[in-house]
């Protein structure tokens, strides 16, 4: 006898029914298939014990019947489908089997896991072929490279592209700020997305894949899809919280042993000191020397009684009175908040058989580590599309951003950045408590670092306090992007897509230092503008020519108007008025305001025909025809093609059991670049005025009226084979491109009146093979396990630079090193001074006792490109329990710390002090047992010998060691991502009326540092995005182990 | 479409055509900057000269310029932002058909001078350099010239300048920052530069130095009013590098040298106020080479604290200690060795605020009169030069390592001997690779013993 079961099938991650699922008697050809709300009723044999429901895109579900005349299920989607539909160039949808060319589809419930606010950063570890390196900073930049660094000096981040606008991902960062003379991380363009409204992101690698995206793509493309509405209408719910703690293992560690000073050179008799009479009773008094910020001064003894910074502010409970000698209770790492995110989304959608609309809400209230730092988004995005005729279809999209930022860190070397302050110059005796009731007493700077006992000036550091208080930036940006689109269906084969995009923002940095502070005070402000309109006219096909063969296709024409205006202006030789900051509050007359405005116009024309075979055999011809603005009017058109093959070799292997799915794909692409704005014809640059007298002058780069367009060619091969029912599969690709005629601003030498000319030339060749693997090791009706993982690696080359020149400087930085293309050489070698070596060992000066160091700052020290990447996901389900943690791996690659260089020097580190191989304080005077024996050999290759004396600074620094010093390696594994979700069954849901789904999550991102090997520090800590400061740290950023949690609610 | 957007590629906020003057304004201006700067990123002359010592970090003082690539500033700020500059108003200048033939005359010469100035100041910090082929884009790679032949080029280029001058026409006008366009006083300078140059070469060319510096007789600049410098202005970026050093940067990087100040103080030296504050009562020097307690030494005076502190290109003491070193070589440019000398010596002393009382009073002590003064001319000239070119660190350091007094002693930490030039900044090894070498070999190894081919001694 039958029996009536029915229930509902719900998309897990969503909570909506899902229409359209097989429900199957396990063992019968007995099925039905879900209604549009998900519901179902089958008619089951008795002797039914199972039942199994598929649905292509989930992963498929079997649940035993036993008693149960309802059973409800949620499906998670399952990205290794093969029927799986892929957003590809210009939103063609594919299914995965037809595409020729390596594309990994990461769905929006995989970013947000770990609920990062910053959707680019939820991409780390888990896309092969994409190299993600995030700031540790509040807001700061993501740098992505997609199979690595192809133009020397251009930019060589990907284009990202929603629903089909074309979105900038600009960094503002000015040049200073990427090679670490300070300023503010900005942060990158590309995060103004709501992470909740994403549905999926294709990442499309090689150019084969990119070409009908025109000359932005040679660096991938990271398409994002957004959510669509659904029928019937949705509610969706996230409300979560996040708190974040720095990692001690990437802060500095600080010797205890010994307090403020540079050595033995003040003015008591210890020289330790300087020695003056604060308390009036006409004896000098034993003063820490203030002005110094190093500690490589007097031993602490608590019997020493010492009047420091804190004895001469008349409101100071300690005014005129010397205390104790001693190591700082609360040192730097006191300095440090907890983070604090609150990431809160609803949105709505809806829709029936005449279109959808959705809209969304995003708002993240991001607080950092750092006292008074805030960054708030506020994301609103609304959707609709409506079938006007059966024909035509119109839709259209609009995305509004704020984005609010207050304090945010400064970075790099400078006292805007404490980092710079804590890690390189510091005395261990400052107490960070006191400095902060100084401040909060006083509202006046009062730093430890005074000028001298007499001269209470800042000198080189304020209070830390006072940075994050009164030297704060601001800023804003205001965003729009979208668009409005019609699709007229000609036939049932061909239809027509017209279509505009805008994206248009304004933004303002407002960056101050308050009258008191170290250096003039000052007000700066810029202002920028950037719009980018597209006009796209498609055409698309798709038709069965027979049963056997298909061609699809577009063609297809755009034109797209760029254009960015920026403006920034100062106040001139400090502020009148305290803490007013406007232009007109500067000292002398403002200079005027530095303006630049450019304009891009490229028209393209594209077509392209994926020609199919039964399924099995698919061809891939694209063409694209670019004309534009930025090259002179000669050599402004460049054609650009692009051939790619599959084929399913599985389908002629039906009868192997054990083989799901086996294709093997290659293919070659070309893409055309032309230049960046304004780099064809000279002008001057105007310096100001001198006495009313204009002073002008030739600009430091040299344009070029003959520039042509460079070329990107990219061949890629590939096998897909999954096996044992899709339980085992991998994905392997390997490819290569070569990016010629580069457009550069090469490097001159300076003797030519110029630092760099616009030139075609240079060659830089990626070559790399891309892992991506998963297994299911268990799978039953209630529990099953997934492990993914993804390995990367890519090898970069510069095959050749300009005329017979072997080495180009991209970027210098502090410490006597710098970023070099190099012909035989990775990309941003790092270069500086070095040990001289004989047979392995370091070679000691016999007069000196110190290193020997190479004659020139010219050699390779470093490579800042890791040898391998990777990442390994986790998911375990159980029932409604979801367990998921990545592990993320950077293995090789180089990093300069500046950091070091100079706190090692300074006395801050435990290595600094302690006791040398006599069992004496290694800074006693060598007189007195003190000093070190530096590790290694005379030139002759006997060992050293010889004392040298650790009472002053330098000896473990910068000033007696190589660049080569401090150079570490930058691998590490990470934890960086682990969610715990669990979600309401519906049995329960069903009986809280209208609820679809709850969910509930546990997540934590960046726990735990797994490895590494940079001392103190974190070696993904980047400065910027972009192509400098790779492989280069310098007041870097501990990084945040944040835990926190989420609801989400569907109604 | 694109093919009617050509605008595109004009910058809208740029201009594609300036006053050539306003070309010469900038090169000036940077020029001075560059000469007179006390940065540690681009001029570390007055501690090579040891009249300044450093505080906290002594790093330049014994002889680091690779870490902050001080030569590759001094070299980009000579070649990119001077001469470049002087290179295209010269061009511009020269295409100008509209322009009254006399004041071209004038503006082309007086061009020519400061290019020539700009050039010995490369050649006597690095040696042989890039000339004949340099200030070329086309050309990145230029080969480098014997240092001996660029001087003879710039001979041959100054006296076709100086014979150009024309007093009666106009010249650059206002946009000369140093002589406010007066040819008259532009043309002593270039006399003076020429015998500058002269006496130079003189340990190397006695002949052709003769013949030179004779030419100039009667022709150079005969009064403090009639120095070589530009009066900078009390705002930014137009204030002395000094005063941006020594008093926007709130930093207390600098105080007196001990070599210097005992020089001074034995001397009891009417300039030693001005050169440097007191301290308890006393002008006081950190030791040189070594770190100092800024509170115990004595800083740059308040006048170098001044925004519009002139910086000095060529001075009229500077000429007079010239003229007297060419009397002792026996050329024939009038007056005596002594009579130079106590003009040089009063000429400074009267720059720096002195009276002329003070400079009789001073030149009367043995040590500093000519006829009892210790040493050879050498010596006695070098060491009032040394004292005079105090604000003149470029001048300073080409006359100590040329006349060799005073008798510096390099600090007991240098990383090196008491450099006789800059090596080659690293850059150039990069991108002019093979010419960088062949200069290296040429002048005898690019690092800083090689001296340069005019320091025989």
């Amino acid at each position: 006898q039958n029996r009536q079961i029915s229930g509902r099938v719900t998309d897990r991650s969503t909570g909506q029914g899902l229409p359209g699922v097989t429900v199957l008697v396990k063992g019968t050809t007995i099925g039905v298939s879900t209604n549009s709300d998900g519901t179902y009723t089958i008619s089951a044999p008795a002797t039914a014990t199972t039942l199994s429901f598929t649905s292509i895109g989930f992963v498929a579900v079997e649940r035993t019947i036993g008693d149960a005349s309802t059973i409800d299920i949620g499906l998670a989607t399952d990205s290794k489908q093969l029927g799986e539909v892929i957003v590809t160039a210009q939103n063609v949808e594919r299914t995965r089997n037809s595409l020729p060319y390596s594309a990994t589809q990461v769905e929006g419930d995989n970013i947000t896991k770990a609920r990062n606010p910053n959707f680019i950063n939820g991409l780390s570890g888990k896309v092969a072929g994409v190299q993600i390196r995030q700031s540790n900073t509040l807001g700061g930049s993501t740098n992505v490279l997609i199979r690595g660094t192809k133009s020397l000096f251009g930019n060589n981040q990907p284009l990202f592209v929603v629903d089909g606008v074309p979105i900038s991902n600009a960094n503002t960062n000015s040049a200073d700020q990427q090679t670490g003379r300070g300023g503010y991380d900005y942060g990158n363009a590309a995060a103004d997305i709501n992470p909740d409204d994403i549905a999926s992101t294709t990442i499309l690698k090689g150019a084969a894949a990119t070409a009908l995206y025109g000359e932005r793509a040679a660096n991938g493309v990271i398409l994002i899809t957004t959510k669509k509405g659904r029928k019937g209408l949705g509610v969706t719910i996230n409300l979560g919280a996040t708190a974040g703690r720095i990692d001690k293992k990437t802060f500095i560690k600080y010797q205890n042993e010994y307090g403020a000073g540079y050595g033995r050179y003040y003015e008591d008799a210890s020289g330790f000191f300087l020695s003056r009479d604060i308390n009036g009773d006409g004896v000098d008094d034993l003063v820490t020397p203030l002005s110094e910020d190093a500690s490589y001064g007097a031993r602490f003894d608590p019997n020493l009684r010492v009047y420091q910074w804190d004895s001469f502010d008349p409101t100071s409970p300690t005014y005129k009175q010397a205390t104790p000698w001693v190591a700082a209770e609360n040192g730097p790492e006191s300095f440090f908040k907890t983070a604090f995110t609150l990431n809160n989304s609803i949105s709505i959608d809806g829709g029936n058989d005449n279109g959808y609309f959705k809209l969304g809400y995003n708002n993240i209230r991001d607080k950092g580590v750092l006292e008074n730092s805030e960054v708030n988004k506020n994301i609103v995005n609304f959707a609709g599309s409506l079938n006007l005729t059966p024909k035509l279809t119109t839709t259209a999209a609009i995305n509004y951003t704020r984005v609010d930022g207050k304090g945010r860190y400064g970075t790099g070397y400078g006292d805007g950045n404490v980092m710079t302050n804590f890690r390189q110059w510091w005395q261990t005796n400052v107490d960070l408590k006191q400095q902060k009731a100084a401040f909060e007493r006083t509202g006046r700077n009062a730093t430890w670092n005074y000028s001298d006992p007499s001269d209470l000036s800042p000198i080189y550091w304020n209070n830390p306090y006072w940075v994050r208080y009164k030297n704060y930036e601001t800023d804003q940006r205001n965003r729009f992007f979208g668009n409005v689109a019609a699709t007229y269906k000609v036939t049932d084969w061909f239809n027509i897509l017209g279509r505009v995009t805008a994206d248009s923002y304004d933004e303002i940095q407002e960056e101050r230092n308050a009258v008191g502070s170290v250096g003039l005070s000052s007000y700066d402000r810029y202002n920028r503008t950037s719009r980018e309109y597209n006009y796209d006219l498609i055409g698309n096909f798709s038709k069965n020519v027979t049963d056997n063969f298909s061609i699809k296709g577009l063609i297809g024409a755009n034109l797209r108007r760029q254009y960015i205006s920026t403006i920034s202006a100062g106040t001139n030789g400090g502020l009148v008025v305290p803490d007013l900051y406007s232009l007109s509050n500067s000292a002398s007359d403002p200079l005027p305001p530095n303006e630049n405005e450019q304009k891009i116009a490229v028209d393209g024309i594209f077509a392209s025909a994926t020609l199919g075979f039964r399924e099995m055999l698919f061809l891939d011809l694209t063409a694209r025809r670019d004309k534009s603005t930025t090259l002179p009017s000669k050599n402004n058109t460049f054609v650009y093609p692009s051939v790619a093959a599959g084929f399913v070799f599985s389908e002629l292997m039906k009868d192997v059991s054990w083989l799901s799915y086996g294709k093997i794909r290659a293919n070659y692409a070309e893409v055309g670049q032309g230049a960046s704005a304004l780099a064809v014809n000279d002008i001057y640059s105007k310096i100001s005025t001198f006495n009313g007298n204009p002073l002008f002058s030739v600009p430091s780069t040299k344009n070029n009226p003959d520039l042509k367009p460079e070329r990107t060619k990219s061949a890629e091969g590939g096998l897909e084979m999954n096996f044992l029912s899709n339980r085992v599969g991998f994905d392997f690709t390997v490819y290569q491109q070569n990016t010629v005629n580069q457009i550069i601003p090469v490097t001159l030498s300076t003797a030519t009146g110029y630092s760099n000319r616009f030139v075609n030339s240079g060659e830089v060749r990626n070559r790399g093979i891309e892992l991506t693997a998963f297994v299911t090791p268990v799978k039953t009706a209630d529990f099953s396990w997934t492990l993914n993982a993804n390995w990367t690696r890519n090898r970069n080359e510069v095959l050749s630079l300009y005329q017979d020149v072997q080495n180009i400087v991209l970027a210098t930085y502090q410490g006597g090193v710098s970023s070099n293309a190099t012909v035989g050489e990775p990309f941003g070698s790092i270069r500086g001074s070095n040990y001289v070596y004989k047979d392995g060992q370091k070679v000691v000066s016999a007069t000196t006792g110190y290193y020997q160091q190479s004659a020139t700052s010219n050699e390779v020290i470093g490579n800042p490109n890791p040898d391998w990447t990777g990442g390994v996901s986790n998911t375990l389900n159980y029932k409604g329990l979801a367990l998921y943690f990545l592990v993320d791996i950077r293995q090789g690659g180089d990093i300069f710390s500046l950091d070091r260089y100079y706190g090692l020097a300074t006395g801050m580190t435990p290595e600094t002090a302690g006791l040398n191989d006599l069992g004496n304080p290694s800074r006693n005077t060598i007189a007195n047992g003190g000093g070190v024996i530096l590790p290694g050999v005379l030139a002759d290759g006997t060992p050293n010998t010889r004392r040298v004396s650790n009472t002053n600074y330098g000896l473990y620094g910068y000033l007696r060691n190589p660049a080569a010093g401090f150079v570490y390696d930058a691998s590490f594994v990470k934890l960086r991502e682990v969610s715990l979700t669990y979600s309401l069954p519906t049995s329960i849901t069903s009986k809280l009326g209208g609820v679809k789904g709850i969910d509930f999550s546990v997540v934590g991102r960046n726990l735990w540092i797994i490895s590494k090997n940079l001392p103190d520090a974190d070696p993904e800590d980047a400065l910027s995005s972009g192509n400098l400061g790779q492989g280069y740290s310098s007041g870097s950023f501990p990084a945040v182990r944040t835990f926190g949690g989420n609801i989400r609610l569907s109604f | 479409c694109v093919d009617t957007l050509d605008d595109y590629n004009i910058d809208p906020k740029r201009p594609s055509s300036v006053p050539a003057t306003s070309l010469v304004s900038n090169a000036e201006l940077s020029l001075t900057r560059t000469l007179v700067s006390p940065s540690v990123n681009l001029n570390p002359f007055r501690l090579y000269v040891q009249h300044w010592a450093e505080t906290t970090y002594y790093d330049e003082s014994i002889y680091d310029i690779r870490t902050r690539n001080i030569n590759g500033g001094f070299w980009t700020a000579i070649y990119r932002d001077v001469l470049r500059d002087l290179k295209e108003a010269k061009a511009i200048i020269t295409a100008d058909g509209t322009l009254d033939p006399a004041v071209k005359a004038n503006q082309l010469a007086s061009i020519e001078v400061l290019e020539v100035y700009a050039w010995t100041t490369l050649v006597d910090v690095f040696g042989n350099v890039p000339y004949s082929q340099a200030l070329d884009f086309n050309n990145p790679q230029p080969k480098y010239d014997d240092a001996k032949t660029i001087y003879t080029d710039l001979f041959a280029r100054l006296n076709a300048a100086i014979a150009k001058f024309d007093p009666t026409a106009e010249g650059l006008g206002s946009a000369d920052l140093i002589y406010d366009g007066d040819v008259a006083e532009f043309a002593k300078f270039a006399n003076s530069l020429k015998l500058r140059m002269a006496l130079t070469i003189s340990d190397d060319d006695a002949a052709t130095a003769k013949t030179q510096a004779e030419a100039t007789r009667g022709k150079t600049i005969a009064s403090n009013s009639e120095n070589a410098d530009l009066a900078f202005q009390t705002s930014n970026p137009n204030t002395n590098p000094l005063f941006e050093q020594l008093v926007q940067s709130g930093r207390n990087d600098f105080v007196a040298a001990n070599t210097f100040v005992t020089v001074l103080n034995n001397l009891s030296d009417p300039r030693a106020t001005q050169f440097f504050k007191l301290k308890n009562g006393a002008i006081r020097g950190g030791v040189y080479g070594a770190s100092n307690n800024y509170a115990s030494f004595s800083a740059p005076g308040v006048n170098q604290e001044d925004p519009t502190h002139p910086g000095v290109l060529l001075s009229y003491a500077q000429v007079e200690f010239l003229l007297a070193e060419a009397v002792e070589r026996g050329f024939n440019v009038g007056g005596t060795a002594k009579s130079h000398y106590d003009a040089g010596v009063t000429a400074s002393i009267q720059q720096w605020g002195g009276s002329a009382t003070d400079a009789a009073a001073y030149l009367l002590k043995p040590a500093v009169n000519y006829l009892t003064a210790t040493g050879n001319y050498k010596q006695k000239i070098g060491t009032q030069a040394w004292i005079a070119l105090y604000d003149q660190p470029v001048d300073g350091y080409r006359e100590y390592r040329r006349l060799d007094y005073p008798a510096l002693v390099k600090p007991a930490q240098a990383l090196s001997n008491i450099p006789r030039r800059f090596f080659y900044p690293v850059v150039e090894q990069n991108l002019n690779t093979a010419n960088n070498s062949a200069a290296a070999t040429a002048i005898g190894g690019d690092n800083v013993d090689t001296r340069i081919f005019w320091d025989k001694f």
